[in-house]
């Protein structure tokens, strides 16, 4: 019996509204598609990059075409035969002895006979083919060299089509005067007015120089400079030559396995250096490779290896040096053809091809050729190669290999470039001339990435970490409701601005102030420490004054005049500690920056890790300090409670239950400080130097994966092996971060466990 | 001889900021007796028993007047050290609160602190502390497990033989029962009469049976102020003031 009579319940009090379950399903599926697309998105980037990456590590593809037959004249012999090409491998001619060429036309098999007069009636005896210039250079059984270069024009009809019409231009012919008999062994290298040609004959073998004199409208006279007999300098018979197109240098192989180097300088010819190759084998095949620096040497039993110039340490000479051994291209006669855009290479022996680099030192395809070559060319386009048989028959293969310089060794390998005197690690994507032999290895950037990441978290860490527990632990809440959000604005700053003030500002001022940032980093913390005994040991009456966290202000004029006295006595540490003996005049000069490379041997730049780990400091802390602050914060009070209650002093409470408790929140802070620190890009692009080193060195700059991209993609031509290199550095910086963060989460929900809460 | 005011509570007035929570308190408690703080929720209780380790220096903001002694000498004597006078005042909070440790080096932590890491010396601390907070025959065999393993009122013992390792003079208890269920309630109230002998031992406690059945004094306060102090049996057969009598018969809480 209830006092008032409530009213009757609406009816409808249990139903749902239909814009609430509208609104309630509609959001769901928002939410869902927000979800996924963001998953889709991470996908979506990662296939993109991948995409760009996969071509890297794909071989040459190549196409085998129509044979076509040239069969050489009466005269012929293969011994003297050579093959060459037009840029665009449409009409191949072949030199088999005699005084013509025959050219045939790929697309319609046609023969043309192109005379060259000046063979008219002479027996060639040797035969030596420059791919480059296309000249064909001939030593007769009379003793006398001459040469002929085929040119290529190219003509337009009304519709536009390419016609390509070769010709014939004749070249004098010089007598060759030591020796006897026929000409055996024939090399000729033209480097623009000065050509060296080196003739062996029967009994003797001499170096020939040749001097072209260019007149105002471009007609030259080739005439002779001088003849240096060089065969009492060789031990044996003369088994091969080649010249290189610099028109100074000439390599000379004897039946002994020695070869002799020689270089041409001043008008003499004067033997640099003498090597065995092959130890007792001598090479049967020698040939420059694109851009002249390095030469394949093929012995008859079909092994082949590189030799380079370079500048063995304490030598002012540059001599040949092994650089790469590649397997053996098989038993028989070796053929060789550049290639006159890269440092790829058609070699092979006995009807086995092979298409090789030399930076990856890589076999990038090998087939059977239907018969046994013996010539070989590839034309200018890096499209097509052929290969030429005693009988004159000539096959045109199609190949696509844009990436030959890439692989697995280019890329994380060390690589002996060329020119280098032991393998390195190097990063050079591009060079100043087309010969330039692209350093692609990715490990300078890797190290640089890290090394940019541990000196900027050396600094940021200790300063992140001691600032967290101070605020979390220490500080009182009012001056905490101050210092925290100032932190947090730090991260605001943009990185362009932080980098622009390092890199322009910053370094230029710390340059010559290394002893004085030392002196700085070093009495800090030891004042700090010093001032923590000092103030302990001072009666309770005086220490209430600032109890319950107020300390700081007993600290902020110690740590003010500490770093103000450190830093000006900064001079005198460099004075007493850092002397460079100048060792040319024996002066002494105390310079850190000097005494630095003296004192190491390591390089000191203006841009260096103190310059770059202080400015990433100001990207870096913020983060950490932010998150570890918080997990701190949030330990709960009944712990601290109890420790403090136990007797526990302050650093006793925080050191053996906060830190514990709060580790995986720190462990967090420090791992998205790391990726904030890997993933940095402008402070390093502007602040670093850029200099791909591979060194751990604090006082040079290094080149993050992160910065060469943003330096270096804007300027690499998409599709190419540069443009795709920088993506692959795109994805190992993912798995780098990948990796870690994955085995920082592990990490990390161990110490959850070890120390979560009931 | 036991001291009557061994904790000596002078007109004790304590602030939170400008909120008064305790007005002009005086009372004297015993040597090696149970004290019980009884009172509604705000009352001023727990503040009072928080400010005999000075437990309340934790937080922002906080003043007071007045003086509380112990054993003669005021807490807040400028040449006292907070930390040494807590190693003299253990406590056991409402909350159990194990640290995430084994419970051996729960026991010890107090220990630890203070720099005491004789093997000898800290075994024989785990096992008197245990024994004495009735907890050694159920953990004696995991000692070096995560003390998050043992039960609710285990975790609130060892929280007790936490607090008593270092052999305290007082032993703080904030409602020590109020998360665990009768039967763990029950073992923590004999502990505390047994533990009487070696400790002066103030108890906050929402719980009047349990304060009529382990104390040997109860204390009522009721809005900061100390409304009645005496014999436990003469404080709820007999109570002098009118809120008591109210308080202790349930008409408000």
């Amino acid at each position: 019996m209830s006092p008032t009579k409530s009213p009757e319940p609406d009816p409808q009090r249990f139903e749902v509204s239909k814009g609430t379950l509208l609104l309630d399903r509609a959001m769901t599926h928002l939410i869902r598609v927000g979800g996924l697309a963001v998953i889709l998105a991470v996908f979506g980037i990662f296939f993109f990059i991948l995409k760009e990456i996969i071509p890297l590590f794909s071989k040459a593809e190549v196409e085998v075409e129509a044979l076509m037959e040239a069969p050489g004249p009466e005269n012929s012999n293969s011994n003297s035969l050579a093959l060459g090409v037009d840029e665009w491998g449409e009409k191949p001619f072949l030199y088999q002895g005699g005084s013509a060429i025959t050219i045939v036309d790929v697309e319609t098999g046609a023969r043309e006979i192109l005379p060259v007069p000046m063979l008219e009636g002479v027996e060639v005896t040797a035969v030596s083919s420059d791919p480059v210039k296309r000249r064909i250079a001939v030593g007769t059984a009379d003793g006398r060299v001459g040469s002929f270069v085929v040119t290529y024009g190219a003509e337009f009809d009304e519709e536009g089509r390419r016609t390509v019409v070769p010709s014939v231009e004749e070249e004098p012919w010089f007598e060759v005067e030591e020796g006897a008999g026929p000409v055996r062994e024939l090399a000729y290298g033209e480097g623009g007015s000065r050509r060296i040609v080196v003739v062996a004959r029967d009994l003797g073998t001499s170096l020939i120089e040749l001097r072209q004199k260019r007149g105002l409208i471009g007609g030259e006279k080739l005439t002779r400079a001088g003849e240096t007999a060089v065969g009492d300098q060789l031990g044996s018979d003369v088994s091969s030559v080649v010249a290189s197109n610099n028109g100074k240098e000439a390599l000379i192989a004897t039946q002994s396995g020695a070869v002799y180097y020689f270089l041409i300088d001043g008008g003499e010819a004067v033997l640099k250096q003498t090597f065995k190759p092959f130890d007792g084998d001598p090479p049967v095949q020698m040939d420059y490779l694109f851009g002249g620096v390095s030469v394949a040497m093929t012995d008859a039993s079909g092994d082949q290896k590189i030799f380079s110039l370079f500048r063995p340490e304490g030598s002012v000479d540059r001599l040949f040096g092994q650089i790469k051994e590649f397997a053996p291209v098989g038993a028989g006669l070796p053929i060789f053809a550049p290639s006159l855009r890269n440092k790829s290479f058609l070699t092979g022996a006995g009807g086995r091809l092979s298409l090789r680099h030399l930076t990856s030192g890589e076999t990038r395809w090998e087939g059977e050729a239907s018969f046994e070559p013996v010539a070989a060319a590839i034309d200018g386009k890096t499209e097509h190669f052929f290969i030429a048989g005693a009988e004159g028959q000539i096959q045109r293969y199609t190949f696509d290999d844009p990436h030959p310089e890439s692989g697995w060794t280019a890329f994380f390998g060390k690589v002996w470039y060329e020119g280098g005197s032991e393998p390195v690690y190097q990063w050079q994507s591009t060079g100043g001339s087309d010969d330039f032999e692209p350093k692609l290895s990715l490990v300078p950037l890797i190290i640089g990435s890290l090394k940019g990441t541990f000196y900027a978290l050396l600094f940021s860490v200790p300063v992140a970490l001691l600032a967290a527990v101070f605020s979390a632990s220490f500080l009182p809440h009012d001056m905490k409701k101050v210092v925290k959000p100032a932190m947090e604005i730090m991260a605001s700053l943009p990185s362009v601005v932080l980098g622009f003030l390092a890199g322009i500002w910053l370094a230029p001022i710390i340059e010559d102030k290394i002893p004085s940032i030392l002196l700085v980093c070093l009495s800090l913390p030891v004042a700090a420490l010093l001032m923590g005994v000092i103030w302990c040991r001072q009666p309770m009456q005086v220490r209430r004054w600032l109890e319950g966290g107020r300390e700081w202000m007993v600290m902020v004029p110690v740590v003010l005049g500490v770093s103000w006295a450190a830093w000006s006595l900064g001079p005198l540490l460099e004075r007493l500690a850092f002397v460079y003996e100048d060792p040319a005049t024996g002066r002494a000069i105390a310079d850190f920056r000097l005494w630095w490379p003296q004192a190491t041997g390591l390089s000191y730049d203006q841009r260096n890790c103190v310059v770059v780990g202080f400015m990433m400091g100001f990207a870096v802390i913020p983060v950490i300090f932010t998150i570890s602050e918080d997990a701190l914060s949030n330990v709960p009070k009944t712990l601290t409670a109890a420790s403090s209650a136990l007797g526990a002093s302050r650093w006793q409470v925080v050191r053996s239950i906060i830190i514990p408790v709060a580790s995986p929140g720190i462990f967090s802070a420090l791992m998205i400080g790391f990726g904030r620190a890997v993933g940095e890009t402008m402070i390093m692009v502007m602040a670093t130097g850029n200099t791909p080193v591979t060194e751990w060195n604090i006082m040079n700059g290094m080149r993050t994966l992160a910065a060469n991209i943003a330096v270096e993609l804007p300027e690499a031509a998409p599709g190419s092996t540069h443009y795709r290199t920088l993506f692959l550095g795109a994805l190992v910086l993912f798995v780098l971060t990948f990796t870690l963060n994955s085995v920082a989460e592990i990490l990390r929900q161990r110490l959850r466990e070890k120390n979560k809460l009931v | 001889m036991p001291r009557e005011d061994f904790i000596a509570v002078d007109k004790f007035s304590f602030f939170y900021g400008e909120k008064q929570a305790l007005h002009d308190i005086d009372m004297a408690i015993p040597q090696q007796e149970v004290t019980a703080l009884i009172g509604p929720s705000g009352c001023g209780k727990s503040t009072l028993l928080r400010n005999m380790n000075r437990m309340n220096d934790l937080i922002e903001g906080v003043r007071h007047r007045g003086d509380i002694r112990l054993n003669g000498k005021s807490l807040y004597d400028p040449r006292i050290e907070v930390i040494s006078l807590r190693k003299r005042v253990g406590m056991v909070f409402q909350k159990y609160n194990p640290f995430a440790k084994t419970v051996y080096e729960n026991v010890i932590f107090s220990l630890r602190v203070a720099g005491r890491n004789k093997k000898k010396e800290l075994d024989e601390v785990v096992e008197r502390s245990l024994r004495s907070a009735a907890l050694w025959d159920e953990v004696k065999d995991r000692l070096h497990d995560s003390a998050f393993g043992l039960s609710g009122g285990q975790q609130q013992r060892l929280c007790i033989a936490r607090a008593i390792a270092n052999q305290p003079e007082i032993l703080l208890m904030d409602e020590p029962c109020a998360a665990l269920d009768p039967t763990a309630t029950l073992k923590i109230e004999s502990l505390i009469r047994d533990l009487k002998s070696q400790f002066t031992i103030v108890i906050v406690t929402h719980n009047m049976e349990q304060a009529s059945r382990c104390s040997d004094r109860t204390a009522f306060l009721y809005m900061g102020r100390l409304v009645e102090y005496g014999p436990t049996k003469q404080l709820f057969e007999n109570p002098s003031e009118e809120d008591t009598e109210a308080y202790i018969s349930g008409r408000f809480s």
